[in-house]
């Protein structure tokens, strides 16, 4: 029996696995947040991470919102965008920080250049650039071995 | 290639003559401060076994083809379409020009100006290289045949240097009848009438021209809203095309295979005919573009792609009875598109304004700041650029990063010039990799000046209004800057830190 965990801030990824996914994923557990990512990460086998979080508020995003004021010259409105823009990232940095090694998928476009760095970052970590479940299943599927 | 000054080599004993980093560093000084003609033989004389060495070397091959392309460009003249002066001056920011070539560009003057005698100006510039080349290379195997060919010029150059005729007799001169005064009035109330007529004209124009206007060339007009398109997009992209349209792809493509199971068309129809109305969340999307932008007209009816998207979401919002019952009608048509039509957002986005942070960017920099008065009677000691290869690029328009970097280059000349020396100026470009995979450019604009300067005195634009536009082009394309203590760098005093993220 194989768990994935869905991590987003709505409910989209989750109704996707469940419809399309569930042929290889007998359970599917729902994260929309950091802690309750790290909570559930344990019992998961594969991850599906949405990249943005622009639903989520704000006192619930995982990152060094100071660090990237300064980034943005001090505009924390800014930064505070930019995390959620980004939160999906953010969060596996988390997972990957307590040790939690599982292949993940973002479905998101990203550049060449991006995952390759995400890869080097995270290791096991692929992307789709859009909701293709064959895909999907055969990226976790490599990412696993 | 990382072009490195004075690493790995240590500096010679001092009996043996100044060290190789210090003998690179008069020999850029004699190029790139004092333009003189005799720095290609001091670069060429830096060791080539050194690093500095490599470097001369290396800017002087990227210098060459552009200077022989500039002298076929004047012998082409008006027949080819590479334009002498900008290949020159590109090659001039580079590196000195190898002597030998001042003959070549003294004949093609020479003929340019046999072709048109009327212009004096080529035997001018043909005279003054061969000068320059018998000067510099006295005893070139070249040397007679060029004193021989400017000799030939001499006697047209003192043709046309020679005193103007005498002018003829005075005549007598008769004073002509005085005009009779003419009311002036009506023709300023035409002229005025002219413009006013002129300008509405224009404004007409120009109104029409905003109206039926694409994203896509409104973009290439207008490079200030790429942020803004940048961000219109990715929300357009994010919040309908993927996970409205781009979920339902499996499901779209099982109704139109006639096997989609009920959980699949319940999920199709929640996605695509749940919540918000699918036209209105479109019509939406729109209208935040319209009133981000400017645009007087409907994006919808000026940009064929939105066009033929709309179409699309039309056709899926009337198509919910069909799709509830079953029957997919031209659902995978509709879907295909909008998928199409997230590519080429996609592909637009790419394409919006990219600069490579690189060597001849920051050399265009220094040459234009070291152009203004000011900062050119400053007597500097060094200019250090150091660029990687591949240059980063960054989403920024190249005359706004010219901009910030010419006032904080400015900045930076001055301060040194306030102190005693040495009164050097570095710039280089370096990445970092962020936790979110995305990369930061940092560009340093490094000085010796020892003055306090802080970020705070920048954004509270203290020193300079220059800085003012600084922060605010920063401002649109997310930068930052930010001064940063070189404490661990006993070359420098400090670094002005200019931050964007990296285009993929």
């Amino acid at each position: 029996m194989a768990t994935l965990l869905v991590i987003e801030d709505g409910d989209e990824y989750e109704e996707f696995a469940r419809l399309f996914l569930s042929p290889r994923y007998d359970e599917v557990l729902a994260a929309h947040t950091c802690d309750e990512a790290l909570a559930q990460a344990g019992e998961a086998d594969a991850l599906l991470i949405d990249l943005r979080f622009e639903r989520a508020p704000n006192d619930v995003l995982v990152g060094d919102l100071a660090g990237a004021a300064r980034r943005f010259g001090g505009d924390e409105a800014r930064a505070a965008r930019w995390l959620k823009e980004q939160q999906g990232t953010l969060i596996l940095a988390a997972l990957r920080e307590a040790g939690h090694a599982q292949p993940a998928v973002f479905v998101h476009d990203f550049t060449e250049r991006r995952r390759k760095n995400l890869e080097k970052l995270y290791a096991r970590v692929g992307a789709v650039p859009a909701f293709d479940a064959a895909r999907i299943l055969a990226t976790l599927e490599e990412l696993g071995r | 290639m990382l072009l490195t000054l004075g690493c790995g080599e240590r500096a010679a004993p001092a009996d043996a003559g100044p060290s190789v980093a210090t003998q690179w560093a008069e020999a850029r000084a004699l190029w790139y401060i004092d333009r003189d003609p005799a720095a290609y033989q001091a670069w060429m004389a830096v060791d080539p076994g050194t690093g500095e060495g490599r470097e001369a070397r290396a800017l002087l091959a990227e210098a060459e083809p552009l200077y022989r392309q500039g002298i076929d460009a004047v012998r082409e003249d008006a027949a080819g379409d590479a334009d002498p002066r900008a290949l020159f001056e590109r090659a001039v920011r580079v590196a000195p020009m190898d002597p030998r070539l001042y003959l070549p560009l003294a004949r093609a003057f020479r003929d340019l100006g046999r072709r048109s005698p009327d212009n004096p100006h080529h035997f001018i510039r043909a005279a003054e290289y061969y000068r320059k080349f018998i000067v510099l290379l006295p005893h070139d195997g070249q040397a007679e045949a060029a004193r021989a060919e400017l000799a030939e010029l001499d006697p047209d150059s003192e043709r046309l240097f020679a005193p103007p005729p005498t002018p003829p007799p005075e005549a007598e001169v008769i004073p002509a009848a005085a005009p009779a005064p003419v009311a002036l009035w009506p023709l300023w109330v035409a002229f005025v009438a002219l413009v006013l007529a002129v300008a509405a004209v224009a404004v007409l124009l120009s109104r029409s021209r905003r109206r039926r206007v694409s994203l896509e060339t409104l973009a290439e007009r207008r490079p200030e809203l790429h942020p803004a398109i940048t961000y219109l997009v990715h929300s357009l992209r994010h919040e309908l095309l993927k996970h409205r349209i781009g979920a339902v792809g499996d499901a779209v493509s099982a109704l139109d295979a006639g096997h989609a199971t009920d959980a699949q068309r319940d999920f199709l129809s929640s996605r695509l005919y749940g919540g918000e109305p699918l036209f209105d969340a479109w019509r939406g999307h729109v209208a935040s573009f319209e009133r981000a932008l400017g645009l007087e007209d409907d994006l919808a009816r000026a940009d064929p792609s939105f066009r033929s998207a709309e179409r699309a979401v039309e056709q899926i919002a009337k198509l919910e009875a069909h799709v509830k019952r079953g029957d997919p009608g031209a659902l995978q048509r509709s879907y295909d598109t909008l998928r199409r039509f997230d590519v080429q957002l996609r592909e637009l986005v790419t394409q919006l304004t990219r600069t490579p942070v690189d060597g001849a960017l920051f050399r265009d920099v220094v040459d234009e700041v070291r152009g203004e008065y000011a900062a050119g009677q400053v007597p500097l000691d060094e200019v250090v650029i150091r660029a990687p290869e591949p240059a980063p690029e960054i989403e920024v328009f190249r005359v706004d990063l010219v901009l910030v970097l010419k006032n904080v280059v400015r900045n930076a000349i001055l301060a040194v010039g306030d102190e005693e020396p040495p009164r050097r100026i570095g710039l280089d470009v370096e990445t970092q990799l962020e936790p979110t995979g995305e990369e930061t450019v940092l560009v340093h604009v490094r000085d010796t000046s020892p003055a306090e300067f802080t970020t705070e005195d920048i954004y509270a634009r203290r020193m300079d209004r220059g800085l003012g536009l600084v922060t605010a082009a920063l401002g649109r394309y997310e930068g930052s800057i930010a001064v940063e203590p070189t404490e661990d760098d006993a070359d420098w005093a400090k670094s002005v830190v200019i931050r964007f993220f990296r285009a993929d």
